[in-house]
């Protein structure tokens, strides 16, 4: 996409003191993409959100949402955001529907038909009347989910939104997500410090450690092939070792339990399937090896252990 | 105009966060139920000697401000400071408004807060004395003879004691803004704004033995606005004017507030 991406971080630091909490991060974030921002407790992801939503300064750097820097054109710029910050905190004594209405009435244009639609998005319908202090914490991040997106901001930030949910809500939340960016081309940005979450939800992620920007990768399957070319791909056949000696000359085998690997492209492993299947080799399976997010972390960080 | 109704809005959940609470109802209870005990008691024992409506309202009053001025400290505190205990701060601020504005709309929602709890004072202290006792139109006790407005008409004297008590509220709000928006936690705001009221006669005594002119320029003296009615002075040995110390106080009120904007506006969030 040439698109000019939603957010945009450049070289944005932030120092307390002598201490350095966030060291020159800077990353984009596009249009219908669903972003982590993955790190251990305590590596500078609240702060990095913070900065984004202006809710500390920046010691250098600037950031830009929308195309309007929070800095400078602070209105502008989160007019088209939506977040929650930490915990979904919300006015305990007012009800989940005069929440909505409080928020509502701080950006422009939103009806009572836009609460409601967004009341049944989350599924608080039922709910949605009695006091917040009634709700479970699941359902106080629903209602954190409703505030956000009220005004159909361009930019959605959720600070561990999966705190508190059950596997079925974080499920749900994980659909709605993607349906978010997908359908409303809104950009998602998610900090979390667990992995194998952010690896369901996330298009790409940016791990930082103790405030630097370690590495940003891609987790789609499809869009890292094609980048790299080349595929781990596993085989199960029947008779591994004759199913080497066929396809000698083409890459490098390895033997695993009931089959081979090997790295290749994916005309290559087309090719490679139709002439076992010549040989008389019985294929029943071909898998693409996906890294898992731990794998790749650990890669990166260098086997450092995180959460 | 459009941003001044949007503006308003802000004022409006600034509303709406005060009396859906049931602490505001409680505290408007007790200002109605006060003037009510204190005239049933007046009635019983003023039975032979001669209690007037005036009277009544006027010894009403000056307790209930001291009630209303606690109130209002507690309301500025929790505005202010409770927005942070609570973490909500960070979703209020994450909008399309600046923090001055923010600020501006607790700080006029307090005002009208003030300004709802003293119009219910005097509307429930005049009715209830006037019910019990009739009403008197020229009441002898009233107003001292030396007085400023000395002949005038009881409804004079009694608007002009609500209106200073009233500027003396809107500065000792703006006192409790300023602590509540510095740090950060109602309960520090609320405790050190009623001891600074409560002690402040005392501060003003410890100073009085220094014996230096300066002490017309400290705040406590003054807050007795209403001395002026009775044609006295706040401090006897260094009398000022009423418009002086109107002028003290409007010093007060434009430091206090600058102090409560500096520190909401400049501050990073990370409650």
């Amino acid at each position: 996409m040439s698109q000019a991406p939603v957010v945009s971080l450049q070289n944005v630091t932030k120092r307390i003191g002598s201490r350095t909490i966030i060291d020159r991060l800077t990353l984009e974030v596009n249009a219908g993409e669903v972003f982590g921002f993955l790190g251990p407790n305590g590596s500078g992801k609240t702060t990095t959100i913070r900065m984004m939503v202006g809710l500390i300064t920046m010691s250098a750097g600037d950031i830009t949402i929308a195309g309007h820097s929070v800095k400078s054109a602070f209105p502008q710029a989160i007019s088209r955001v939506g977040a929650i910050v930490e915990n979904p905190e919300m006015y305990k004594y007012l009800t989940g529907y005069q929440n909505l209405i409080h928020f509502g009435r701080m950006n422009p244009g939103i009806t009572k038909a836009r609460i409601d639609e967004v009341v049944a998005l989350v599924g608080l319908q039922d709910r949605i009347h009695d006091k917040v202090k009634k709700y479970s914490l699941g359902m106080r991040q629903r209602l954190g989910v409703a505030q956000a997106i009220l005004h159909r901001p361009a930019l959605l930030i959720l600070d561990e939104p999966t705190n508190g949910l059950d596997p079925a809500g974080i499920r749900e939340l994980r659909d709605y997500l993607r349906k978010l960016s997908r359908e409303e081309g809104t950009a998602v940005f998610v900090s979390s410090h667990l992995l194998s979450e952010m690896e369901l939800m996330c298009d790409r992620v940016a791990i930082i450690q103790k405030g630097e920007l370690i590495d940003i990768r891609s987790l789609r399957a499809e869009s890292a092939g094609a980048a790299a070319g080349m595929e781990d791909v596993l085989f199960e056949v029947d008779r591994p070792s004759e199913a080497v000696t066929v396809l000698e000359g083409r890459g490098s085998a390895r033997f695993v339990e009931g089959g081979f690997s090997v790295t290749a492209d994916r005309e290559t492993i087309a090719d490679m399937n139709a002439r076992l299947v010549q040989a008389g080799i019985r294929v029943y399976g071909i898998r693409v090896k996906v890294k898992s997010l731990e794998d790749q972390f650990l890669e990166v960080t260098g086997g450092e252990t995180i959460g | 105009m459009r941003r001044l109704a949007s503006f308003w809005k802000l004022v409006q959940n600034e509303n709406m966060k005060i009396y859906r609470r049931v602490s505001t109802w409680i505290m408007l209870g007790i200002t109605v139920a006060i003037p009510l005990l204190v005239t049933i008691i007046f009635g019983l024992v003023a039975e032979d000697n001669n209690a007037n409506n005036w009277g009544a309202m006027m010894t009403e009053s000056e307790i209930l401000f001291l009630l209303v001025m606690i109130f209002s400290v507690v309301k500025s505190a929790e505005s202010v400071a409770g927005e942070f205990s609570r973490g909500t701060i960070k979703l209020l601020l994450i909008r399309p408004w600046s923090r001055a504005s923010i600020l501006l709309s607790k700080f006029i929602a307090i005002l009208l807060f003030a300004l709802l709890f003293t119009a219910v004072s005097f509307a429930v202290t005049w009715l209830a004395n006037v019910l019990a006792f009739g009403y008197t139109a020229h009441p002898d006790s009233l107003i001292p003879s030396q007085s400023p407005l000395a002949g005038s008409s009881p409804w004079l004297f009694m608007l002009r004691y609500y209106l200073d008590e009233f500027i003396v509220l809107a500065v000792v709000v703006s006192f409790g803004f300023m602590l509540s928006a510095a740090f950060r936690s109602s309960g520090l705001a609320i405790g050190l704004s009623l001891f600074l009221l409560f002690a402040g006669s005392m501060i003003t005594g410890l100073l009085m033995l220094a014996d230096q002119a300066w002490i017309k320029f400290v705040l406590f003296p003054h807050l007795g606005l209403t001395t002026y009615l009775n044609g006295s002075v706040p401090l006897s040995d260094y009398p000022t004017t009423y418009a002086f110390s109107l002028g003290v106080l409007a010093v007060y009120f434009i430091v206090f507030n600058a102090v409560s904007w500096t520190a909401f506006i400049k501050r990073d969030v990370s409650a």
